[in-house]
């Protein structure tokens, strides 16, 4: 996925990249339990390729991933943290 | 003598600068369809980016000057009009929506400020100046637009979807259309987001120019689930002017700016009120925090409306005062923030989100 910004600056993210950065609870863990991300190895094929992405409102991605996970909302200023 | 050339024409025009976009109205192509008769008249079109244009006449005057000026020309015909530009190249064509070029949120954090007033007047005026706008009530447990605008009939299915409905030229939909009566709305949080969101995928707004949307108070689940949903052209505030409301007024704001929905600025309502018996002006919640909240923020001041009984008056009654009582202070103040809103929404076509591709 390759993300052009306002001011002409142009990233390019690997869907592998993107769904180990995925930010969603399920993920991340929250309120101190650990996340799935945390305690997984590898991925199979079908979680690190993408099927869609979608703008939420004007502040954020949401990417889908083959596998069907898709709880992800990727805000701008998350993207544009986030190198390769 | 020669005839003046349309490059000549079009060299002076570039000197009218847009005071909101910061750009020449040449470069904007707001220009269209300029011609020169054999006699040296020069007739041409000025497309504004919204019928709400605070400097329209300023313009006028102005290309009329500057080319009359020219030597050689004998006559100018300005038309004025305006089209309203979609707020954002968007990516795909949108699904939510299809028909509106811009959303305007009306928001204010605390309750009781007079959100719902606003909106109404705001839309009103918009609509009086010519564009076509539509008002959806997204406070789903407390809607007012119904009895503001004194349409309490039950909205029509055509082909599963539901028309809005039709009142002093405006598009209308709330929840009090939809469940009229006494009954309330119980419902929780996710439900609120649903019922919203069918507001705007179930309802047939068609072509809109602008679709005003009343929020309910709150940081919560109905700004969200609009921040989500849509992308917004921005939000409009609104405050009363004593600190307890402009500090709410001020979570509020940070909240769409985290949301990367632009502040189109803060309205002050309440400002002030003349005493029909004296004549005096009392402040009664203080005056101009509205102003100094929106300086210590950096976002647009959009005006003040005073608190007067016509306006509320004319509200219970159904009909927005920008139409019933034109020449009020109200409706004049109201007139003012909707030509100010307009132009803050103009700047945000031309602004862009960033452009994804997907390999």
């Amino acid at each position: 996925m390759e993300i052009t910004w306002e001011d002409g600056n142009r990233i390019t993210y690997s869907a592998e990249q993107l769904r180990w950065a995925c930010p969603c609870a399920e993920c991340r863990g929250e309120m101190g339990a650990p996340g799935r991300l945390s305690r997984v190895k590898t991925l199979i094929p079908e979680e690190l390729s993408i099927k869609d992405v979608t703008l939420v409102g004007q502040y954020a991605l949401q990417i889908a991933f083959e596998s069907g996970h898709a709880t992800g909302i990727y805000t701008f200023p998350y993207l544009r943290a986030l190198r390769s | 003598m020669a005839l003046p050339s349309s490059q000549q024409i079009l060299a002076v025009l570039s000197h009218i600068q847009d005071p909101d976009l910061g750009r020449d109205v040449v470069s904007l192509g707001m220009i269209k369809e300029l011609e020169v008769s054999h006699e040296g008249k020069v007739s041409f079109t000025f497309e504004l980016t919204t019928p709400a244009c605070p400097v329209r006449d300023r313009f006028k005057s102005q290309a009329q000057d500057l080319v009359g000026e020219i030597p050689g020309v004998t006559g100018v015909d300005v038309r004025m009009t305006a089209n309203v530009r979609p707020a954002f190249m968007r990516p795909k064509p949108s699904e939510i929506l299809p028909g509106v070029k811009q959303t305007i949120a009306v928001a204010s954090g605390k309750g009781g400020v007079g959100k719902s007033t606003v909106a109404v007047n705001l839309a009103a005026a918009l609509r009086k100046s010519g564009a076509e706008v539509g008002l959806l009530d997204a406070d789903i447990y407390g809607p007012s637009i119904p009895a503001m605008t004194g349409s309490r009939q039950v909205p029509e299915q055509v082909n599963g979807r539901l028309r809005p409905i039709e009142a002093h030229g405006l598009k209308l939909m709330s929840f009090g259309h939809i469940y009229p009566g006494d009954q309330p709305t119980i419902y929780r949080g996710p439900m609120v987001g649903k019922a919203i969101e069918a507001m705007m995928i179930q309802v047939d707004w068609g072509q809109l120019d602008y679709l005003v949307i009343d929020l309910p108070p709150g940081t919560g689940d109905a700004s969200l689930t609009l921040a989500q949903a849509v992308p917004l052209t921005g939000v409009a505030i609104v405050c009363t002017p004593q600190d307890v409301a402009t500090d709410i007024a001020v979570k509020a704001l940070q909240m769409f700016r985290k949301l990367n929905v632009t502040p189109l600025g803060l309205i002050e309502n309440m400002s002030w009120y003349i005493c029909p018996s004296c004549g005096h002006r009392h402040e009664i919640f203080s005056h101009g925090g509205a102003e100094s909240a929106a300086k210590r923020l950096g976002v647009p001041f959009l005006g003040a409306v005073p608190l007067e009984e016509g306006i509320r008056e004319d509200a219970d009654n159904g009909t927005p005062v920008v139409i019933s009582r034109p020449d009020s202070a109200g409706a004049k103040a109201f007139v003012h923030i909707a030509s100010q809103v307009a132009a803050r929404t103009s700047i945000q076509s031309f602004r862009q989100l960033p452009v994804i591709n997907v390999h």
